[in-house]
């Protein structure tokens, strides 16, 4: 008795060990802003990396530069085989000016930055392309942030300080 | 005169002194473990000496004088394997008692050694799907049955066996498929079409392991897979299968693509009549499918038959086909964002990238053969064959199309010494033409024509040697491309097998091939966003295989069996991105480039307790898969395998379960469009329940019942959980 008890203990706990393990695929929301970035002229040789940040206030100063979300842990490097590549940035919700694809140069230290990042394209306006988009990232969250990467048009980030460089 | 035949009296009986000298006796009772006497055989291993015991269960075996091993057997009970030592002109008295066995009938295979054997006597790891499998399965599909072996594992519809293919997207196979011992590859693509034949067609399936080409030439790369299909019975049979089904609904809401739950159905039937000397089946088939994600319907349709004469003993003429249409939706890969409106999600796993909405295929695909079995002695046998397989197929979106055929012929011979099988020799010659016609086989979007020839002599010989039995033999290829690209290879292959009171163990090294197919060499297409180019220079694909393996009864309830493998691959053909000056983006082309180890360890054991309503079985395998050329992991090629199983029988009803677990694959191909994608392990419930009175049976089948979400290849989701029921007459 005790032990058909036992068997049918054990046999309860494999399904329900059975059962539990489901650990498959789960559905998964855009963790903040998503989009697809397409590319543009050829990768310089010189490249180290190419990243999707994205600013809650436009980055007029060398100060503000390093104000990006996500913090740097969560940085994602694009794959750059020049297909269009999917991002995701991981960002609380709010409001941001600026989602800009920044270029690093090999050699990038927080020392020479002016000289090793560039800005390689960003989220434009959609009704005036002329201008940075803003995102607002609520529930549902934006995923089609989507923009160009143009390797022959990069600026170094002192162009849109003010006063900018010269 | 008289001085003569004394002299030859007096020389007989020295001779015959002489041999006394060198032999000795073993004596004794066989009886069941109550001690009922049992006529049982008991007969040197060896091969040659044996008895039958009498009706009290007494025996008396002359034997060699020395170590001996003895084998007892009566059926019904366990067959037990003894080692004895005994000095010439001695005598032993040993006593067997047998323990009852459920079934101590051993399977006999046809594929290993291209001719009838023991499953314990093949040098290679072979797995096999019995019919019984297949019914309580009731699986609807051919890929679905041998997805079930052990050591097997599907990658969106491409086999592996021990990870030998990994996953190239249908562009070559390492696995040569078999209908009947009859080649079934692709002549363009080298790939397999799993629904050739219908599954009403297949009695069993053999799935043989490791490299095979020393019997079968290319593509027997990393094994072999050989459908055997039905025997038709003397008498009129007939069978209905009617199938019908649901997909669950994706578990979450965010993930729903249809307001409606998809199913799927299907019927087919099978007719057969036989005399003694003529006799005929064939099935008529079709199904439908709603798909269990966007864009994924499917309809075929599909026949075959197969026709047998039998004009006198010893002789069998007999000749099959099938043919199958199958129209499908192409789902080409999950959508991400950007591809489709995802719904703020990272990935939508259940839709489709936007730029593959419309793709669709039209395939359809047959084959027949014809072959001639002659057994003139119980020395001599000898099949000839002839084969022709045609596919062609039409895509929609993108728009292309090919017509390819593969031609084959065989002859073969088994000969065996004094009609045993301590000394078989098999020997046989093999050819075959492949050709497609293709608008992807052109250059940029012409139609091109091109053209392989293969052919091949092989010998294999079979040797006693005490109580082990030696294999030894090769096959030389030689391949023709378009008339002029030639290449030979030679593969050798060297095997043992040895009986022992702790099992049977079993060793073999031999090396496998693969030629590059037509469509590797010559393919012009689009990928995953990628032009794929041609390159009509490679070369084939070799690999050593090594394996040691041992199978071992356990007593009357089960079978152990395992094998260590070990194989070592040179200049495998993979997709290579290529920078082709002056493109700045780079294109995918098939190359000759890794250099692969892959090692590991198969093991299965089985557990049919004599006279119990339970079985059960376990198979794990663990590859060690390494890209030597990069020093990385081979793509594709997941660590670890297991699958439990278990059956419980009551009276009609019969109920049981299937547990199917795979690790996350750690590295795929393309990383740098894919790398980011999720990725998990398998885990994989499958349960059914049947029953069965007379010629009706029911059986209820409920695959992924965890309804676990997860995939094997990039972007391709995995079946989600399908009820289904399947109902059968058979007359």
């Amino acid at each position: 008795m005790i032990a058909g008890m036992r068997n049918r203990v054990a046999y309860a706990a494999l399904v329900t060990a059975a059962l539990a393990c489901n650990e498959g695929l789960q559905p998964d929301t855009c963790p903040g802003i998503c989009g697809t970035v397409t590319f543009r002229g050829a990768l310089p040789d010189s490249t180290q990396a190419v990243y999707v940040v994205a600013y809650h206030t436009f980055p007029h100063s060398r100060d503000s530069l390093f104000t990006f979300q996500p913090s740097v842990g969560l940085l994602r490097a694009l794959p750059l085989d020049g297909v269009p590549a999917f991002y995701a940035l991981p960002v609380n919700t709010g409001r941001y000016e600026w989602v800009v694809a920044v270029w690093v140069k090999q050699g990038f230290n927080l020392s020479n930055a002016d000289s090793t990042l560039r800005e390689a394209g960003y989220y434009r306006d959609p009704a005036n392309p002329a201008q940075p988009g803003v995102v607002n990232v609520s529930a549902p969250q934006p995923d089609s942030i989507d923009f160009v990467i143009d390797f022959g048009q990069m600026h170094r980030p002192c162009t849109y300080y003010a006063p900018p460089c010269p | 005169m008289k001085r003569l035949i004394i002299l030859t009296v007096l020389a007989a009986g020295l001779c015959r002194t002489a041999g006394a000298q060198d032999t000795a006796v073993i004596y004794g009772t066989l009886a069941d473990t109550i001690g009922q006497p049992l006529r049982g055989t008991v007969r040197v291993d060896s091969g040659g000496r044996g008895v039958v015991a009498d009706g009290r269960g007494h025996y008396r075996l002359g034997v060699p004088a020395g170590r001996v091993i003895l084998r007892v057997a009566h059926i019904g009970f366990r067959t037990l394997v003894d080692t004895v030592t005994v000095a010439a002109g001695d005598s032993l008295e040993r006593d067997y008692r047998l323990p009852a066995a459920a079934v101590e009938l051993q399977p006999t295979i046809v594929t290993a050694a291209k001719r009838s054997q023991l499953l314990d006597r093949a040098v290679t790891s072979v797995a096999l799907v019995s019919d019984t499998d297949l019914a309580h399965r009731a699986v609807a599909t051919v890929d679905e049955a041998v997805n079930r072996a052990p050591g097997v594992l599907f990658l969106n519809g491409q086999v592996n066996i021990r990870g030998s293919s990994g996953f190239v997207e249908g562009l070559g196979s390492r696995v040569l498929l078999l209908v009947d011992g009859v080649p079934a590859n692709q002549g363009d693509r080298g790939g397999i079409d799993w629904d050739m034949v219908p599954l009403a067609q297949v009695q069993r399936v053999e799935v043989v392991k490791g490299a095979g080409s020393s019997l079968y030439g290319s593509s027997a790369f990393g094994g072999v897979v050989n459908l055997i299909t039905h025997d038709i019975p003397v008498g009129s049979h007939a069978r209905v299968r009617a199938t019908g089904g649901a997909y669950a609904n994706p578990p979450a809401d965010a993930w729903r693509f249809r307001d409606y739950t998809g199913g799927l159905g299907g019927l087919d039937v099978t007719g057969s009549y036989g005399t003694q000397a003529l006799r005929g089946s064939l099935t008529l088939g079709g199904r439908h499918s709603d798909g269990y994600r966007e864009q994924d319907r499917s309809d075929q349709w599909e026949t075959a038959g197969k026709a047998e004469w039998l004009p006198q003993p010893g002789t069998r003429v007999s000749a099959s086909g099938a043919w199958t249409s199958h129209q499908y939706e192409v789902f080409p890969t999950w959508c991400v964002p950007g591809a489709c409106d995802t719904r703020g999600q990272a990935f939508q796993p259940f839709m489709i990238d936007r730029s593959g909405r419309g793709s669709y295929t039209r395939s359809d695909h047959g084959y027949i053969a014809a072959t001639l079995d002659r057994t003139p002695s119980a020395r001599f046998a000898w099949q000839a064959r002839g084969s022709w397989l045609r596919t062609h197929f039409t895509d929609f979106n993108p728009d292309d199309w090919s017509v390819s055929n593969r031609l084959g012929a065989e002859l073969r011979g088994v000969v065996r010494r004094s009609g045993g099988d301590d000394r078989v020799v098999t020997l046989g010659v093999e050819g075959a033409h492949s050709d497609v016609t293709s608008d992807i086989f052109g250059d940029r979007g012409q139609v091109g024509d091109h053209s392989q020839v293969e052919l091949g002599a092989y010998g294999e010989a079979e040797q006693l040697v005490g109580p082990a039995r030696l294999t030894a033999g090769t096959r030389l290829d030689y391949f023709s491309v378009d008339g002029a690209k030639q290449t030979a290879v030679l593969s050798p292959r060297i095997g043992a097998v040895l009986p022992t009171g702790a099992g049977t163990w079993r060793a073999s090294a031999g090396r496998g091939f693969r030629a590059p197919t037509l469509a590797e060499r010559f393919v012009t297409t689009r990928a995953f966003g990628f032009d794929v180019i041609d390159n009509p220079d490679l070369d084939p694909e070799t690999a050593w295989s090594f394996e040691v393996g041992n199978a071992l009864p356990l007593a009357s309830w089960g079978r152990l069996d395992a094998a260590l493998f070990w194989t070592e691959a040179r200049r495998l053909l993979e997709p290579t991105f290529v920078l082709v000056p002056p493109d700045t983006v780079p294109k995918i082309q098939i190359r000759n480039v890794s250099r692969a180890r892959l090692r590991g360890l198969d093991a299965s054991l089985t557990i049919t307790p004599f006279a119990s309503p339970v079985s059960a079985s376990v198979a794990y395998t663990f590859v060690d898969a390494r890209d030597l050329a990069t020093d990385s992991l081979l793509a594709f090629r997941p660590k670890h395998l297991l699958t439990l199983a278990a059956d419980y029988r009551w009276r009609a009803v019969s109920v049981g379960a299937d547990f199917r677990y795979t690790s996350r694959i750690d590295r795929i191909e393309l990383e740098p469009v894919f790398g980011h994608d999720p990725r998990v392990a398998a885990r994989v419930l499958d349960l059914r329940a049947g029953w069965q009175r007379r010629s009706l049976s029911a059986r209820l089948l409920v695959t992924n019942a965890l309804n676990y979400i997860y995939n094997l290849v990039p972007r391709t989701l995995e079946p989600v959980r399908t009820a289904s029921v399947v109902l059968t007459w058979t007359y």
